[in-house]
């Protein structure tokens, strides 16, 4: 569950959108859309914790540290890191108490999951945007947290990645986590996840996907 | 040339030479993974900026106490800390990017350095605090050396995980741990901790090329994170050895012979190096 209220974000003394209040429960799955600079990523950061807030409070049902998983977009790596696909990977296991052996297991399984097979000494400079971008989703398949917010996770991925991402998302979803998507692909949305947050400068509409992005707002929540 | 038992003899025969080499060992082996991490943060310039600015600290130490050991080190450690400190702290208030913060401050470091020197009466040379003797290293500060390099190896080894995240993915290490910035500080105190060590032995300037240069030469060698430190460690080594061995035969400056052993490396590196070296084609990028 995020419950957030009164809330403005974005630069010191350039907020986005007027003070926004809204819910999303626990084990929804909700897109957040918007124009290019409209603070669809500030508002995940904002939401993991990674951004302050300018005004107003955020409520999670689960502690930030390690109950939350944030995927950010990739350019932000240093892609001549010198590390391996499958130690970028196995950051995931972070802080988990599992043994080595069902580590290993594991490991493996999520690799054969992203198509990464094959793949897991290769450096992240010899890796291509899409094999990147599903390294870091199945980095993210090993922390196994109840809230994902994932910033942008079809970009870079070609017809089968992006089928593998949503095969991923409706299980997630089916497992009874809450996700957050940011998300430009409209018919996607419509597709794959059933409510939309759509941010503009006059506030926040939350509603069902199919509806809002015909432009028929549901509930009015700024 | 130098005849095969040349290559240990002076350190066999004379106990300042064997110090000397101890202590650079040591030194080449901890200032290592801080000069690979410094170079994979693109914070670089830190290791001069901390260089010069241990200078001033050094310089009150020496105003106020003397040629002593403990003096120099706490006075250039208060003085390196603060400097990279206050760097940071601009940077993080005002958005001044980081290098120009760093290069704003060190040559107001260097300049109150040698004003303190000036009115202290000229009594230390200059010269020695920025590029030492590794000849003069005794007792005290050898042990020093040995503490300091024993303490780094194993505060970064205790770091190691955290830190290298922090360097590759600081937003992923926020969401699964508060570590960051403490793996941060620490390491930033073993910079200047290992520098302020080492400039009592090669110089303040000597010492961050000690640091800096094995690393970027290690960076042509390897795409492994823990060979890229070995390869650094080992280029530092045998710099110190040759060097050493250098001004001894030919009676150069100890110094700046290690430093331009290293800087030989470097150039070796940067055209032979296996990877985007300058005689390799540029590397395969699919797999075999």
């Amino acid at each position: 569950m995020i419950r957030c209220q009164a809330l403005r974000w974005g630069a010191p003394g350039q907020p986005l959108t007027p003070p926004v209040d809204f819910e999303l429960p626990k084990g929804s799955l909700t897109a957040v859309i918007g124009a290019n600079g409209s603070g669809k990523s500030s508002l995940l950061k904002v939401i993991a914790g990674l951004q302050k807030p300018l005004t107003g409070k955020i409520f999670l049902d689960v502690p930030r540290q390690g109950s939350l998983s944030f995927l950010p977009q990739q350019q932000h790596l240093d892609r001549q890191f010198p590390i391996s696909l499958q130690e970028l990977v196995a950051a995931g296991f972070w802080g988990s108490k599992q043994s080595p052996e069902l580590r290993s297991q594991r490991l493996k399984t999520v690799l054969e999951d992203w198509c990464l097979s094959g793949l897991e000494q290769r450096p992240l400079m010899a890796l291509s945007g899409g094999e990147l971008q599903r390294a870091l989703l199945a980095r993210l398949s090993l922390a196994q947290t109840p809230l994902l917010l994932l910033d942008e996770p079809h970009a870079a991925l070609d017809e089968l990645g992006q089928s593998l991402l949503w095969k991923h998302v409706h299980q997630w979803h089916a497992e009874g986590r809450t996700l957050v998507v940011v998300c430009h692909d409209l018919a996607a949305v419509r597709q794959h996840i059933p409510h939309t947050l759509l941010i503009n400068s006059s506030g926040c509409l939350l509603g069902p996907s199919t509806e809002l992005i015909r432009q028929q707002p549901q509930t009015q929540v700024a | 040339m130098l005849a095969a038992t040349q290559l240990w003899q002076p350190f066999h025969e004379f106990v300042f030479m064997r110090r000397a080499l101890i202590g650079g060992l040591v030194l080449a082996c901890s200032t290592a993974p801080l000069g690979v991490f410094l170079i994979l943060r693109r914070m670089s310039l830190i290791g001069d900026a901390v260089a010069h600015g241990i200078l001033p600290g050094a310089a009150l130490g020496f105003w106020f106490a003397g040629l002593s050991l403990p003096a120099l080190t706490f006075g250039g450690l208060g003085a390196g800390l603060s400097m990279a400190g206050l760097a940071a702290w601009i940077t993080r208030r005002t958005g001044l990017r980081e290098d120009a913060s760093l290069a704003a401050i060190y040559p107001i470091s260097l300049a109150s350095g040698v004003l303190i020197l000036g009115i202290a009466g000229k009594r230390l040379d200059l010269l020695h605090l920025l590029f030492g003797s590794a000849l003069a290293v005794d007792g005290p500060t050898l042990t020093g050396m040995l503490w300091v390099s024993g303490f780094s190896l194993i505060a970064m080894g205790l770091i190691y995980k955290p830190l290298l995240l922090d360097t590759l993915d600081p937003l992923f290490l926020q969401t699964v741990s508060r570590l960051g910035p403490l793996a941060h500080g620490v390491f930033l105190t073993l910079v200047v901790l290992n520098l302020v060590i080492g400039f009592q032995a090669i110089g303040a300037l000597m010492v961050v090329g000690l640091m800096m240069l094995p690393a970027a030469a290690s960076r042509f060698w390897s795409r492994r994170l823990p060979v890229l430190i070995a390869i650094a460690a080992v280029l530092g080594c045998l710099s110190v050895w040759l060097g050493l061995l250098l001004s001894f035969f030919y009676s150069l400056p100890s110094g700046p012979a290690i430093v331009l052993v290293a800087g030989g490396f470097y150039l070796l590196s940067v055209v032979l190096g296996p990877v985007h070296g300058l005689l390799r084609r540029p590397p395969l990028l699919t797999s075999q």
